[in-house]
């Protein structure tokens, strides 16, 4: 068996995996290690386009950090604990200030301050960005900062498994996919960064095709509940085939959405404002359209059609010239000539792994922490305001690095019974998923996974709805335990990887419905037609579903921490 | 064309093999085309992939020769490049393999350090400011994502030993050369000298070949003239460059007769390039009268003084 | 139809090392009826070497290159040279783009008694013999039967890359050469170095990469059964026939193959001798296989 030992392991190497090695590591005296799904640069930290808040007040002077506090509260729906998104805001200028520093790009103003822009659900324009790459220079500025600083890096290990005892955190056990060992990871500290999960909806998501939860599947089996799994959200115009993201813009520059009738639908929603309705209502609409057979395709294959031909060629170029360039790229379709396929995607797990203390980025398991869109601290309760995803990446990242460092020196390596049997048991399964040829293929269990989750727990929520999708959940579980998959290699063996990936989307999709269910109420971007108000008297509280190991989930609550903003009701 | 055939270039570690994989024509892009390869005929072919939006640089392989992001490449644009529904598929040129089109970026890691990839701000810089201009100087190059199209296609790497950097090595070390919050750009031109800067066969696969059109043959130009600013001109390219520039000015036609000696110096052509040169005169290729008695064209006065304009022009910084 | 009429811009090498591609352009150029006036005072392009010592120089010379064309009457200005069609293009895409550099450019050209207008395009002979003179008409301009001839077209790099640049046909996968061949009745072999990278422009400090390089894509033209490597630039002509027995030391197997200019090869099907178009001057002698072909 092979074996490394660090004082703190860090597990994922995007924006927070990143900060957090390069906090970790400024104590000399601790041994740092990353392991990671994907070389850094790979990282999902990357696709964050838009920019990062930061009430640094250059471009509108009468801006505060009180003032970020609060478009964050609000726009959690009061669902994010307040003490955090204080600790939060209040250190974003900061932090902003230190990411120049360490070198990134920012776009700059006339006086070559950092630009800021105004961004959805921010009252004031603080979003600091570089061009439309925010997040892929800020990912790049950290590894560059980890090359210089010597960061150890073992590439292309996944996480398979957190392993504890009645003292904490004994280490991981992860899979070199190059050499196709299990390996352990014996560790005082872990700091899981391993992102978002919004491949539980399979295609109809914006996420990379690697955003697993890997690291929360992980940290459930290891008993830590996820918080709040039911808050996820929607993006109305995902393209129809693969996904990707496609600009709100080309709504706000007058597209039409259209559906098989030919007939502009936005017409029955919001006769007037139409196609610039809200995003969760345009989002809605389109699939209500589906639903209801006027959209083109089959199952998860449908679509409606965003139409900016009556536009013609001239405005299309001179306003949405990298739009139509990635219609084309991505979709294989000229909007000039011809009408893009969409239908709304997922976009964000607000939802995460359960950390207690959102100074240190602890859970509640003692040696380890969580930070990055894999957690819940919580700052987004149950909806994230455009731009608080880099800047809480970075920020929280920096913290449970700092948390880890300070946390280390206090602890002493645990045993190495747990992480033993581990490998093993992970050796035997490897060894076996290489061999057995029977029972049903993982990618027919993922894609009937995926459409249980985006029909009853996806835009449209209510009860029977979310109970027919958890019975579906319960029975891919159950085909999971006699999968197979059809590649022998040991060496770089994906197949197997998407094996283990599977079973991580799996245990989170059960728990979704089950947050999903259990919160009567319509919050965020939670939406129920059965329960269609907010209701602060019974669920201003984080769900906390926890896996047992029997494998029996159970849901609990905790009150949300309020330090001096009471709800109020929800309207821009 | 309603078939179309991936021959793809195999590996497990040990063993290489082609192997064909056929399926409908239809609109898809060429990492969806894999995919459904995967999913539908073979789960263990493998090749790496994350974002599939052009941003996390994971999907880099090579078509007929040609590196491309797989993601971004719809299939209809292969088959009206190569006009035909046969493609061989193989990992990107001039990286270690690891398993079938998945390569490893590890090494490359290594090597990029060599150029110190990250800021290193001025002593006493306090503020965070930067002038749109300036930040303008480098903004280009932060869009490398790292996916390696440049380095595949890239002539000099090919045949080069591990000395020769990357082409996004070299853009990495460009970004930094040209952001005015750095100090170290001196520094990384020297390193990239010493790291056969002037082996760059000016082919311009890298920049044709990248997929965010960062023009890293001109970038590579700058930090030539960069070198030579620094005085760094004793290198067999500087020489070779120079000798250019001084025929332009003296007679306004390079002696091609002569380069060899200027580049190279008398002592190492003689004992290089005699045979060379014979076989050169023999086939009437070199006239060694015309070496001596190259004449300056028509206008030569007005070369001058446009070389002397150029002079007085503000320094490019 | 009417007369095709371009400014001749011969480059270096045409005054010396390649004075046989200048006889083979201007002769078959004349026999086709495409008139070619050399451009009177032009200089070196710079090569892509004065643009790594001074670029605004190397860029103020190529306007003035293209000044003289415009000022002696002239839109189109013709080259034999990829590298000089490279150059002079991309002093030309840099100028009509930014009238501020036009500006600086034009006053400089203005102590000279010269102004760049703009008004002239950049051409190579082989994308003039495709788009402006036309495969059909090329056709029927054939003499000679070169159906036994197999040639490897070598490309070189500058003729298509950068692509916003040139931009006249796919940089991965470009077919004007194949279609001049066709037109002329010689075979063109199909070989995996098509495209591959001559090394001029550094055959000094990077001698061992260019020759390795041309070494293999000599050997693997002479296995895909190539009589002879046709290229569109005098410099890959260089380093693949002037260089050939210093890249034979890189290599165990015999690379000898002769190395042929593009207006050579038409100067053979429109009926010229090897003679005429002066095939007799290249190191690696290409007169055994014209006598197999027939061709004195």
């Amino acid at each position: 068996m092979r074996s490394y030992k660090y004082d703190i392991l860090i597990v994922g190497a995007g924006g927070a995996g990143m900060e957090a090695a390069l906090n970790a590591s400024k104590d000399e005296n601790l041994s740092v290690g990353v392991i990671t799904k994907v070389f850094p640069t790979r990282s999902h930290t990357g696709a964050a386009q838009g920019g990062m808040n930061a009430a640094l007040a250059y471009r509108d002077t009468t801006d505060t950090i009180e003032s970020h506090v609060f478009d964050t509260v609000k726009g959690s729906d009061y669902l994010g604990d307040q003490d955090a998104i204080e600790f939060f805001c209040g250190g974003m200028p900061d932090l902003a200030h230190e990411l120049e520093g360490m070198g990134v790009p920012f776009s700059r103003d006339e006086n070559g301050d950092i630009a800021q822009r105004p961004f959805g659900g921010a009252s004031h324009p603080r979003c600091c960005y570089a061009q439309d790459k925010t997040g892929h220079v800020i990912l790049h500025t950290l590894f560059e900062n980890c090359l210089k600083n010597g960061v150890t890096f073992h590439d292309e290990y996944n996480l398979l498994d957190v392993a504890t005892d009645e003292n904490g955190v004994q280490g991981v056990v992860a899979i070199d996919l190059r050499a196709g060992d299990i390996v352990s990871f014996q560790a005082k500290v872990v700091v899981l960064c391993t992102g978002g999960f919004g491949r539980v909806y399979w295609t109809r998501t914006t996420n990379a095709s690697n955003m697993t939860g890997d690291g929360v599947a992980a940290a459930m089996r290891a008993g830590v509940p996820i918080k709040d799994p039911e808050m996820v959200q929607f993006h109305p115009t995902g393209l129809s085939s693969t996904g990707v993201l496609l600009s709100e813009a080309c709504r706000g520059e007058g597209g039409y959405l259209i559906n098989n009738q030919g007939e502009r639908f936005m017409s029955r929603y919001a006769p007037t404002k139409m196609e610039l309705g809200p995003r969760d209502l345009v989002a809605r609409s389109i699939e209500t359209e589906i639903k209801e057979g006027r959209g083109f395709g089959e199952g998860m294959k449908s679509w409606v059609l965003l139409d900016m031909r009556h536009l013609g060629a001239e405005k299309i170029l001179d306003r949405l010239p990298q739009v139509r360039e990635l219609a084309m790229k991505f979709e294989g379709v000229d909007m000039i000539t011809d009408p893009v396929p969409i239908r709304p995607a997922n976009h964000y797990s607000m939802g995460g792994i359960d950390v207690i203390d959102p100074y240190t980025c602890a859970t509640a398991i003692p040696g380890l922490f969580a930070a990055g869109e894999c957690s819940n601290i919580s700052v987004h309760g149950a909806n994230r305001l455009g731009g608080n995803s880099v800047a809480e990446v970075c920020f929280f990242g920096k913290h449970a690095g700092i948390g880890a460092r300070e946390a280390a020196p206090t602890r002493e390596f645990g045993g190495t019974d747990k992480l033993e049997s581990l490998v093993e048991s992970w050796e035997a399964c490897f060894k076996k998923m290489r061999r057995k040829r029977s029972g049903t293929h993982i990618y027919e269990i993922r894609d009937k996974m995926a459409e249980a989750m985006w029909n009853g727990v996806g835009i449209f929520r209510d009860a029977e709805g979310i109970k027919a999708a958890m019975a579906t959940v319960d029975e891919c579980i159950e085909l999971y335990k006699n999968t197979h998959i059809d590649d022998s290699s040991k060496v770089y063996n994906n197949a197997f990887m998407n094996y283990v990936e599977l079973g991580n989307v799996l245990t989170i999709a059960r728990a979704i419905c089950m947050g999903a269910l259990d919160r009567e109420e319509s919050r965020g971007s939670h939406s129920r037609s059965d329960f269609p108000e907010r209701d602060d008297v019974n669920f201003m509280k984080h769900s906390l579903v926890t896996l047992a190991d029997d494998g029996s989930y159970s849901i609990d609550w905790r009150d949300v921490k309020v330090t001096k903003y009471e709800p109020q009701e929800r309207t821009y | 064309m309603d078939t179309i055939t991936f021959n793809v270039r195999r590996f497990d570690g040990e063993d290489a093999w082609n192997q064909e994989y056929s399926f409908k024509r239809q609109t898809i892009t060429l990492l969806g085309a894999l995919n459904m390869i995967r999913e539908e005929l073979d789960d263990s072919l493998c090749f790496t992939q994350a974002c599939r939006h052009s941003i996390c640089g994971s999907c880099a392989i090579t078509v007929n020769g040609s590196a491309y992001l797989a993601c971004e490449t719809q299939l209809d644009e292969l088959i009206d490049t190569f006009q035909t529904n046969y493609f061989y598929l193989a990992p990107l040129n001039n990286f270690p393999v690891v398993r079938d089109l998945v390569v490893s970026f590890d090494e490359k890691a290594e090597k990029m350090s060599k150029v110190m990839p990250w800021m290193c701000p001025h002593e006493g810089r306090h503020d965070h400011k930067q002038s749109e201009a300036d930040h303008q100087k480098y903004q280009q190059a932060t869009d490398c994502v790292m996916c390696g199209c440049c380095a595949s296609g890239c002539s000099e790497l090919r045949y080069s030993n591990d000395n020769y950097l990357e082409p996004f090595i070299m853009n990495k070390a460009y970004r930094f050369i040209r952001d005015s919050r750095d100090e170290k750009g001196e520094d990384r031109v020297k390193i990239i000298l010493e790291n056969d800067l002037w082996k760059c066969l000016h082919c311009n696969q890298c920049a044709t070949k990248c997929p965010k059109g960062i023009p890293v043959s001109s970038e590579i130009s700058y930090m030539r003239r960069m070198a030579l600013r620094m005085g760094e001109d004793k290198s067999m390219g500087a020489r070779h460059a120079y000798c250019f520039r001084d025929d332009l000015i003296k007679t306004g036609i390079l002696n091609e007769a002569m380069l060899a000696v200027k580049t190279e110096g008398i002592v190492k052509c003689a004992a290089n390039r005699i045979p060379f040169t014979m076989r050169m005169v023999l086939s009437g290729k070199m006239n060694p009268l015309h070496v001596m008695l190259q004449k300056p064209v028509k206008g030569i006065d007005g070369v001058r003084k446009l070389y002397e304009i150029s002079q007085k022009m503000d320094k490019e910084d | 139809m009417s007369t095709l009429r371009y400014a001749f811009f011969p480059g270096c090498t045409l005054e010396s090392a390649a004075n046989e591609l200048k006889v083979s352009t201007e002769i078959t150029c004349k026999k086709l009826g495409i008139e070619l006036v050399e451009i009177e005072g032009w200089t070196c392009c710079g090569a892509s070497q004065v643009q790594d010592v001074d670029d605004f120089f190397g860029l103020l010379v190529n306007a003035r290159n293209i000044a003289l064309a415009e000022s002696q009457g002239f839109d189109q200005i013709m080259t034999v040279c990829n590298t000089c069609t490279l150059m002079l293009r991309t002093a030309k895409s840099r100028i009509d783009a930014d009238p501020a550099l036009k500006d600086k450019v034009n006053d400089a050209l203005a102590e000279i008694g010269l102004e760049y207008k703009g008004t002239a395009e950049i051409t190579h002979y082989l994308w003039a013999l495709v788009r402006d003179y036309g495969l059909d008409r090329l056709k029927e301009q054939v003499k000679v039967d070169l159906s036994n001839l197999h040639v490897a077209n070598y490309y070189g790099c500058h003729i298509l890359m950068p692509p916003k640049i040139m931009g006249f046909e796919n940089d991965r996968n470009p077919q004007s050469m194949e279609m001049v061949m066709k037109a002329l009745g010689a075979v063109s072999v199909d070989y995996e170095q098509r495209l591959a990278c001559c090394g001029f422009h550094a055959i000094y400090p990077a001698e061992k990469e260019a020759e390795t390089g041309n070494a293999v894509s000599l050997a693997v033209a002479k296995e895909a059964g190539a009589d002879c490597v046709v290229t569109p630039c005098p410099l890959c002509h260089f380093s693949l026939d002037m260089w050939q027995k210093d890249s034979q030391e890189y290599i165990d197997t015999d690379i000898t193959i002769p190395v042929l200019h593009l207006p050579q090869v038409v100067g053979l099907a429109l009926g010229f001798s090897p003679k005429e178009l002066a095939i007799n001057h290249h190191v690696v002698s290409a007169m055994p296989l014209m006598k197999s072909l027939g061709l004195k």
